[in-house]
């Protein structure tokens, strides 16, 4: 009996296998396109690619009366007109995101001279961490996970990733929102988002006739919540970023860890110098914990001006032509460390 | 926990394996304890409306049994009322506050609905309709009450067929419960097979045919009339698919256990009348009513306008068994009026069914699906101007454009269907795949495996039944 069964198991583990080349020949790369096109592109460009530059919509985003449309990644080849830098984006991505990017890179088949990745500080906030875009952007993660594509493509079909509802995730959020402390090496009258939130909603801005000016108050509300908070070891997307240094450490590929700039102007102006304050130490953070064995911070935090930015009434690292230039001419700078002789003068 | 989840995977077989190492007098607390388990997977604290079932007729039928004349009686309707007020309260409640609002207005008052926010516990008339035939079996005499709390509880609880049937009598399921199985190997080698299958039929056929029906339900005015006509057989399909999906998992994982339940669907959609259709679809469900309200309604032993009177009685209430909204009376209503054509036409002209198969039986097939597909409508449509809508755009063109690309998908999976209906018809897939050759056999588990691995829908529809 007992060899029978172990006769009948082997049968079909030799039938999974031959399926999954089956798969991976005729209905993978279907799927691929489908849902999770990034992974394709890395493919399809990985033995032509010099640097890959993963990002979320900060590289693509242009504001409707630009000239140039160009996006980051573009410009910074400018600089490198013979270096080929190919950009990955996908809007609301993050570093537990680039991390399964990069392991889909084959290595032995060219192993890229540099990874260049966003490091979006706002990523770090619970808004994100909870956003209800990261159930769908886990699903396009499932055909990524280090296992057959064939048993990828059928935990797929089961939705065996994290897979919360929006109300779950909201849930999340919010009790982040109201439990988590801030903390400041000074006194400070509000101790969690959700009372300085508060604060700011109650009539934090009067308009000349004594009403509430409605729309400060609505962004002001925006900018505590996505930057009032500290980053801390426990953060997931620090333990992201540290695989990904990892990844790129033990395969001796440079990185670049590519810090974007946020609108500090409006930060200040609208909520005042505590939350300023409160970004700039989680830079200072971010800097001083990956600017370390072959990884460099690119730090654009303020490099562009409160009216480059796109999205005038809402938090997002969505820029105009010139701020696209300022990062990326900073990040070519940067890079010249290591293509010194490929770099060209290009504004 | 549904049957299509990770979760269920890993779940079934630690159960199974644990079963045949536990000595059989401990087996039953296995089975009490993972059916809870797998219950409260969906929201745990209605385990305990299930426990409320399981004391209340758990201790009716000991007193039924006990008793005699008016207070067994009384006991019994006791016990199948407290039974059905829990149904009505959790079921109907919000189509009942919906309805009298209305009626209140017949006679010029003010009715303020009440709001209760109550969430329909999971599969409960299944489970309500179960436990009430146990009580009403033993105060017939024709079953003896169970003194072994935990038995009768596994009898409610039993986790593959808890949540949507097959509905399962006790003299059955209570004696392949409390059975002592041994390992043996053809059991789990059928349960695999249909389990196999079932998530075959479940997630790549059901689930590719969902995302198409949805979209022409959601929104029929947006499509043609070809589109819409394809949408309406498709759901027939589907609801199939999904259901008989649903049956082969059940089946197959009681199976493996050792523990044989009914077979709930036989290739329904071969049948040739609405008549021999409902003695192949949901197969559980219309011996339920035939024996608890067709029969003792007087059955087909009175009078035929009383007769015709019983069909549609049992056929409406039947229809809103499955859901608390007129669209579900209407559908078993327009199944029990089907039925009564048929049996007048047949009367009428002294027409017999032949049992062989010739063209007129092909004919008469695809008319009965047809005419159930059409009676469908108003079992998916969320009310009656959807389902207005449905049949208006399918008798009168709208002239968007016919795009059958976005068939391509759902196409094959009917095809598949149809064509594994053909392999099993009259009997079941893990009987008739025995009868072939291992080589041919191996060749069919490779092709479900790759069809449920590499094809199976990629948004994850839960089991239309579990709604009711």
């Amino acid at each position: 009996m007992i060899k029978k069964i172990l006769i009948k198991i082997s049968f079909l583990i030799v039938i999974i296998i031959s399926l999954n080349i089956i798969y991976n020949l005729t209905f993978y790369k279907k799927d691929l396109a489908e849902k999770c096109e990034q992974i394709l592109e890395i493919k399809n460009n990985q033995s032509t690619t010099d640097i890959f530059y993963f990002a979320e919509s900060s590289n693509f985003n242009t504001r409707e009366s630009d000239s140039i449309k160009n996006s980051i990644s573009e410009i910074t080849n400018f600089f490198y007109p013979k270096l080929k830098i190919t950009a990955v984006n996908k809007p609301a991505s993050h570093a537990g995101i680039f991390k399964k990017w990069l392991t889909q890179i084959n290595l032995k088949e060219h192993k890229p001279k540099a990874i260049v990745i966003t490091l979006n500080l706002r990523s770090f906030d619970a808004a994100w961490i909870h956003s209800k875009l990261e159930t769908p952007l886990q699903e396009s993660m499932v055909l990524a996970q280090p296992y057959p594509n064939l048993i990828n493509r059928f935990l797929l079909s089961l939705q065996a990733f994290d897979n919360k509802t929006e109300q779950q995730r909201e849930k999340e959020m919010l009790n982040d929102w109201e439990n988590t402390q801030l903390i400041f090496p000074f006194p400070f009258k509000y101790k969690t988002v959700k009372e300085w939130d508060n604060s700011m909603a109650n009539g934090s801005y009067l308009k000349a006739d004594g009403s509430w000016d409605n729309d400060k108050i609505v962004l002001a509300c925006h900018y505590v919540k996505s930057y009032a908070f500290n980053i801390k070891e426990s953060n997931p997307r620090i333990k992201d970023y540290d695989e990904i240094l990892n990844w790129c450490y033990i395969n001796e590929v440079p990185l670049y860890l590519n810090l974007l700039a946020e609108n500090i102007e409006y930060a200040d102006s609208l909520v005042g110098k505590e939350l300023v304050f409160l970004i700039k130490g989680n830079r200072d953070f971010l800097v001083k914990r990956y600017s370390k064995n072959n990884c460099n911070v690119v730090d654009n935090l303020e490099l562009v001006s409160g009216k480059e930015f796109t999205d005038q009434t809402w938090t997002t690292e969505h820029y105009g032509y010139k701020g696209r230039m300022i990062i990326a001419k900073n990040l070519a700078t940067i890079l010249k460390k290591q293509f010194n002789n490929e770099y060209k003068i290009a504004y | 926990m549904l049957f299509n989840s990770l979760h269920f995977l890993f779940f079934l077989p630690i159960v199974v394996g644990f079963y045949y190492l536990l000595p059989p007098k401990l087996r039953w607390l296995l089975i009490f304890i993972s059916s809870c388990y797998f219950y409260m997977a969906f929201i745990p604290k209605y385990i305990f409306i299930l426990f409320f079932i399981i004391i209340i007729d758990y201790f009716s039928a000991i007193a039924i049994e006990k008793k005699q004349g008016k207070i067994k009686l009384l006991w019994l309707i006791a016990s199948l009322s407290a039974n059905i007020l829990l149904l009505c309260f959790f079921k109907y409640f919000n189509f009942l506050n919906d309805n009298l609002a209305p009626i209140f207005s017949l006679f010029g008052k003010e009715f303020q609905p009440i709001n209760l926010q109550i969430i329909l516990p999971i599969g409960l008339s299944f489970h309500t309709f179960q436990s009430m035939s146990y009580t009403i079996e033993v105060y017939r005499g024709k079953q003896k009450a169970e003194k072994h709390i935990g038995y009768f509880a596994n009898y409610v609880l039993f986790f593959p067929q808890m949540v949507a049937g097959p509905i399962e009598r006790y003299d059955r399921l209570g004696q392949e419960l409390k059975k002592k199985q041994n390992f043996i190997y053809q059991n789990i080698s059928d349960g695999l097979k249909l389990v196999l299958f079932g998530l075959f039929v479940k997630m790549t056929i059901a689930d590719n045919i969902a995302p198409f029906v949805n979209q022409i339900y959601k929104e029929p005015l947006k499509h043609s009339s070809e589109e819409v006509l394809i949408g309406v057989f498709m759901f027939s399909f589907q609801i199939y698919a999904d259901f008989f999906g649903y049956s082969s998992i059940a089946l197959g994982s009681a199976r493996m256990l050792g523990i044989k339940i009914m077979d709930n669907f036989k290739t329904p959609y071969f049948s040739k009348s609405i008549t021999e259709f409902w003695s192949r679809w949901h197969i559980s469900l219309s011996t339920w009513f035939k024996d608890y309200l067709y029969i003792p309604l007087g059955g087909n032993r009175v009078a035929i306008p009383r007769w015709s009177l019983n069909i549609l009685i049992v056929f409406m209430l039947s229809g809103f068994w499955h859901g608390a909204n007129w669209t579900f009376v209407v559908w078993g209503a327009l199944h029990g009026l089907m039925l009564l054509i048929e049996r007048f036409f047949s009367k009428l002209f002294k027409f017999e069914i032949k049992a062989h198969w010739d063209f007129l039986n092909v004919i008469l097939v695809v008319k009965t699906f047809i005419v159930t597909s059409f009676i469908w409508i108003f079992f998916r449509a969320e009310n009656f101007n959807k389902a207005k809508e449905i049949i208006c755009i399918i008798f009168v063109n709208n002239n968007i454009k016919f795009n059958l690309i976005s068939l391509k998908v759902p196409l094959l999976a009917i095809f598949g269907l149809i064509i594994f209906d053909f392999f099993q018809y009259n009997t079941r897939f893990d009987i008739k795949l025995n009868t072939i050759r291992t080589p041919y056999r191996w060749v069919i588990y490779s092709f479900l495996l790759f069809c449920l691995f590499a094809l199976s829908g990629t948004e994850k529809f839960p089991f239309i039944y579990f709604q009711f």
